[in-house]
C-alpha cells in the first residue's frame, strides 16, 4: 500500500482538502484555524498529521486530498528529518503542483544557516515552492494562510483563471543558487 | 589605588597590495532553458528575494583542517598566549574597522582611557582629589597570521600593565583564517578583524564597544554558537584524543518540554574516539574533515542516546560541549585550557568563521 496518491479519488464539489503535515504539532493548529475562517466560497477541509505514512484505517473514508504542506520548524533538526522521510510515502505525481512546504523560526538567530539550505535544496530537487512563515503573530498565521489558500485553490482546480497545478508550482519553485553559478 | 585595563590585540595586517578587488559576488548569471515563453524564467525571483543577509551568503565550508598540534608557542610569545586562554570568553562579531592603525594603538589606548573616564563620571560629582584613573594598554599579539593573506604583522613592543594592580577587564579583537576573497575585497582603509572576545564586567564592555563604534564606525553583535558550530568543536576535539588525552566528552541538550528537561550526555573518551575513528578517513597528508563525517559522528551518538532512553535528541538544542581541553556555550561563550594551547589556532579559525558568517553585509 504506503503510496499516497492523488487522483485515486474522486473530487467533491466545490470542495478542497488540504493535509498539513507536522512533526511538532505547534504551528498546524492555529494555521488550520485561520485556513478555515478565511475561506467563505469555497469548502476547505483541513486534515493534521505528524508524519506519512498516513494510518490504514482511515483509507476508505478519507477524501482526495488537493495539497500536502510540511512545515518544518528550524529549530529542531527532527523536524526535518520527519519531513525527508514522510517525502518517501507520496507518490511521483504529488510533485506535479500538490506539495508545498512551510518552514518556521527561519530567521531566528539561533538557527544555523544549513538548515534553511538543506530544506532548500530538498524542495528545488522536488520542484516544490517553499514559504517561510510566522508562527508568533497573529498576522503572521494569516498572512500564511492566505498564501496556502492560493496555492491550494490552484491545485484543487477552484481557481478561476485556467490556471494548472504544474504551471504554478514551475513558476514557483525553490532554487537554490547553485556553487557554480556563484563563482 | 590604579584599576587597570589590559586590552590585546591580536593583530593582523592586511596587505592592500592588489589594485584590483574581486567582488565576493558576481552576478549570479542563471542558465536559462527555454520553454518558448520569456515569461517562465527567472522563477525564484516571483516568491524570494535572494538576500544574502551575511557576508559570505551561502558559502559554507564543508571541509576543514584538522588540528595539528603545531607548536604554537614558537610564533608567539608563550605569556601572550597563556594570558589569552586563562578563563572564558565572551564572543562577539565586529564589522571591518576603518583607518584603524596598528602602529598608533598608544594612542588609542590613551583615548579610551579618557573616554572611561569621561562615562564614568558622568552624573558623579567630581570630588577634589579624586584618583580614580583607568590605564588602558593596547598590545598586538605577533605571529598569529595564519595565510598569505596576512603579510606583515606588526613590530611594536607589546606593553603589558603595571606590576601589581589586576586587570579588571579584557578583551581581544583577531582574525585568523579569514575568508580570503572576503579579505580581499575590503576597500582599503577597512581592516577586517571579526571575532571579538571580553572578559570582565559587562559595563565595561559596553563602553569599550561604544568607544570602538565611534572612533572607527564599526558595529558589534552577539555572536551565539549555532548547533553545528558545536558539532564541528566536539569533532575536532575528540579527534584530538590520543595526541591530548581529553578525559571526557560533554555535551547538553535543552529538549522543548514543558518544563524544559536538560540533559547531560558524557562519553567515555576512548569510545567516542573509537566512534570518531570509525567515521573520518585518514587522509594521509592532508587532514580534512568533512561536514558528513561529522555528522555521522554526532548521528552515531544520537542513536545511541535514543535505543537506551527513546529519546530524539535532534528535537532539542545542542547548548555546551565541553572536554579537558576546552568547553563552548551556545550563547557565546568559550573557554579554551591552557594546558594544551598548541589547537588554539583551529578553534580561532573556527571562530573567525562564524564571526564572518554572522556579520551582516
Amino acid at each position: 500500500m504506503a503510496l499516497l496518491t492523488p487522483y485515486s479519488k474522486i473530487p467533491e464539489l466545490n470542495t478542497a482538502t488540504l493535509l498539513l503535515v507536522e512533526n511538532e504539532e505547534q504551528f498546524q493548529c492555529r494555521l488550520a484555524d485561520a485556513i478555515v475562517q478565511r475561506e467563505k466560497d469555497v469548502n476547505v477541509n483541513v486534515r493534521l498529521a505528524r508524519k506519512l505514512p498516513l494510518p490504514v484505517e482511515n483509507g476508505e473514508t478519507r477524501p482526495r486530498i488537493d495539497l500536502v504542506v510540511f512545515i518544518v520548524n528550524l529549530l529542531s533538526e527532527q523536524s526535518f528529518l520527519v519531513v525527508e522521510n514522510s517525502l518517501n510515502h507520496l507518490s511521483s505525481d504529488y510533485f506535479l503542483g500538490k506539495v508545498c512546504f512551510v518552514v518556521t523560526s527561519a530567521r531566528c538567530g539561533a538557527v544555523s544557516q544549513e538548515r534553511l539550505l538543506s530544506v532548500r535544496k530538498l524542495a528545488a530537487s522536488h520542484r516544490c515552492p517553499v514559504i517561510c512563515a510566522e508562527h508568533q503573530t497573529d498576522d503572521g498565521v494569516t498572512m500564511a494562510a492566505t498564501r496556502l489558500l492560493t496555492i491550494l485553490k490552484v491545485s484543487a482546480g477552484l481557481s478561476p483563471m485556467p490556471t494548472t497545478a504544474l504551471y504554478m508550482s514551475t513558476l514557483t519553485r525553490c532554487t537554490v543558487p547553485s556553487d557554480l553559478d556563484e563563482d | 589605588k590604579k584599576n587597570m585595563l589590559d586590552f590585546f590585540i591580536l593583530g593582523l595586517f592586511i596587505s592592500p597590495g592588489s589594485a584590483v578587488n574581486t567582488p565576493v559576488r558576481r552576478p549570479v548569471t542563471r542558465r536559462s532553458k527555454s520553454y518558448g515563453r520569456s515569461c517562465v524564467e527567472p522563477p525564484s525571483l516571483f516568491w524570494q528575494t535572494p538576500g544574502h543577509l551575511t557576508t559570505l551568503g551561502h558559502r559554507i565550508p564543508t571541509s576543514r583542517r584538522a588540528a595539528k598540534s603545531h607548536n604554537i608557542t614558537e610564533k608567539v610569545d608563550p605569556e601572550q598566549v597563556a594570558l589569552l586562554l586563562d578563563g572564558e570568553w565572551k564572543l562577539s562579531y565586529v564589522t571591518p574597522l576603518f583607518l584603524f592603525r596598528h602602529t598608533q594603538l598608544k594612542l588609542y589606548s590613551k583615548r579610551l582611557a579618557a573616554f572611561i573616564i569621561a562615562e564614568k563620571q558622568q552624573g558623579v560629582a567630581v570630588e577634589v582629589g579624586l584618583e580614580a584613573g583607568f590605564r588602558v594598554s593596547f598590545s598586538a599579539v605577533l605571529g598569529m597570521a595564519e595565510t598569505e593573506e596576512d603579510a606583515e604583522t606588526i613590530s611594536s613592543r607589546p606593553v603589558f600593565g603595571a606590576d601589581g594592580s589586576k586587570p579588571v577587564w579584557q578583551g581581544w579583537l583577531t582574525c585568523v583564517n579569514g575568508d580570503p576573497e572576503y579579505l580581499r575585497s575590503l576597500p582599503p582603509d577597512f581592516t577586517s578583524l571579526p571575532l571579538f572576545c571580553s572578559r570582565g564586567a559587562e559595563s565595561l564592555s559596553a563602553l569599550v564597544k561604544s568607544w570602538f563604534q565611534r572612533t572607527f564606525d564599526c558595529s558589534f553583535g552577539a555572536l551565539g554558537l549555532s548547533s553545528s558550530t558545536l558539532h564541528w568543536l566536539a569533532a575536532l576535539w575528540t579527534g584530538c584524543h590520543p595526541a591530548a588525552g581529553i578525559r571526557y566528552l560533554k555535551l547538553g541538550w535543552t529538549m522543548p518540554t514543558q518544563p524544559p528537561l536538560d540533559i547531560e550526555y558524557s562519553v567515555d573518551p576512548q569510545d567516542a574516539w573509537e566512534l570518531w575513528n570509525s567515521v573520518h578517513k585518514e587522509d594521509g597528508a592532508d587532514e580534512r574533515i568533512s561536514v558528513d563525517e561529522v555528522q555521522s559522528f554526532i548521528n552515531g551518538l544520537e542513536t545511541h542516546f535514543f535505543r537506551h532512553f527513546k529519546i530524539y535528541l535532534s528535537s532539542g538544542t545542542l547548548t555546551k560541549v565541553s572536554t579537558a581541553l576546552g568547553s563552548a556555550h551556545h550563547h557565546g561563550k568559550i573557554k579554551v585550557i591552557t594546558i594544551n594551547s598548541d589547537y588554539i589556532s583551529t578553534v580561532l579559525t573556527l571562530l573567525t568563521e562564524c564571526a564572518l558568517l554572522k556579520t551582516p553585509v
